[in-house]
């Protein structure tokens, strides 16, 4: 394997397995927003921006990834 | 109305734009990096295909004033705070008691970020802290959205440099620039401090340097206590690594404020240029409607965490009380 294939392929690994976490975090987020919902149908304006404020964070992993993954293809 | 309309236009206005629409979405397709690999090279003018996407991560520079690097994202982030102070200035020279529409927009933005801060920080620390959350909100989102207005990218600026001639482009979104969002997070984060200090006085330092137990636990132990000592001593370094990582954590908020506004706007930009390259024209359209959302949920978690934060820096003192 010489150095370009790695590279890429480091990226896509990266990218692919820095997504998982965020992403079963995003889901726990909406699962936990949506139950609120339902409780309490009233409080979906305030529901709704700190699903988006929590979602955000955790998206926020997944963005260092693509960090990463972007220097190693373009830059590295 | 006699004749009947759909969606708001009259049927022949409708079947107008149904047809362009359509030969806009066939042409993109058919020119784009998608269409020519499924259907191959129509060949279609050249003008409209849109070459391949060239990232540069970091910012080029313009020129030169003495040693100092001008570079696009610092001319683009000059624009913002220009654009900002004309509002603030249109609003406020001559300010009146039933607003204008320009003056209600701004009037509802300042105080809808007054109602956050307020709501997150209490009456007092809330107002204290408004001038800075707003003024990191408000210049990041501009930095946003200026970086999506039409032809932003577009204008270019050639550099010759050993005889090469370089094509730059003269804007670049300020929030695409690591040294940008570095910047932004280090005001940030001397902010914090800053309040932290000033309002919790040494709690402030005792939150990363917790030893008084351990310090007390030494104490007992030569005094002959050895049981109570060494349980001192025990709880002492549990409390000591507790602040330990306190202390790490609060550095670490430097690379994370500064990578997620980067990694998020940078993202952004890349996500943009693919879909422009995989088909032009149509494709890009709904992820500019994404890109909008993203600029302001960006500034806003960049101000909002910075007021979580101050917040928690200045209420240390009554959190001590209450144990």
């Amino acid at each position: 394997m010489d150095a370009e294939t790695a590279r890429l392929l480091a990226a896509g690994i990266a990218m692919g397995l820095g997504a998982i976490g965020p992403g079963i975090g995003i889901g726990i987020l909406g699962a936990g927003a949506m139950q609120a919902l339902g409780r309490n149908p009233e409080a979906r304006g305030p529901i709704m921006t700190n699903m988006i404020l929590a979602i955000a964070m955790a998206e926020a992993v997944a963005i260092y990834a693509l960090v990463v993954s972007i220097v190693l293809i373009f830059v590295a | 109305m006699s004749r009947k309309g759909c969606l708001g236009c009259s049927f022949p206005v409708l079947i107008v734009i149904i047809v362009v629409v359509l030969a806009v979405g066939i042409v993109s397709f058919l020119s784009g990096a998608l269409g020519k690999a499924i259907v191959g090279n129509v060949g279609l003018p050249e003008i409209f295909t849109v070459d391949a996407p060239h990232v540069q991560l970091p910012a080029e520079d313009i020129f030169h004033i003495g040693g100092f690097a001008v570079t696009n994202t610092l001319i683009a982030s000059w624009i913002t705070i220009v654009v900002l102070v004309a509002l603030a200035w249109a609003v406020t020279h001559r300010i009146k008691l039933i607003p204008s529409r320009l003056q209600s927009l701004l009037e509802f933005a300042i105080e809808w970020l007054l109602n956050l801060c307020v709501d997150v920080a209490g009456e007092k620390n809330g107002r204290r802290f408004f001038p800075i959350i707003a003024t990191i909100f408000l210049f990041v989102i501009m930095n946003a959205w200026l970086s999506l207005v039409p032809g932003f990218g577009s204008i270019t600026y050639t550099v010759v440099e050993n005889g090469e001639e370089h094509v730059l482009p003269l804007l670049r979104g300020a929030n695409t620039d690591i040294n940008f969002t570095l910047a932004l997070s280090i005001v940030s984060f001397f902010f914090v401090s800053y309040f932290g200090i000033k309002q919790s006085r040494m709690l402030f330092f005792k939150q990363f340097f917790n030893v008084p137990r351990f310090i007390r636990g030494v104490g007992q132990l030569v005094s002959g206590k050895v049981k109570t000592g060494l349980g001192s001593i025990g709880f002492g370094a549990i409390d000591m690594f507790v602040g330990f990582l306190e202390f790490i954590s609060y550095f670490i908020r430097l690379v994370s404020f500064s990578f997620r506004l980067f990694g998020n706007m940078l993202g952004g930009e890349i996500l943009l240029f693919v879909m422009l390259f995989l088909m032009p024209f149509l494709l890009a359209v709904p992820f500019y409607g994404l890109e909008l959302l993203v600029g302001a949920i960006q500034a806003l978690i960049f101000g909002g965490l910075t007021l979580v934060f101050a917040t928690m820096a200045v209420t240390l003192h009554e959190h001590e009380e209450a144990h």
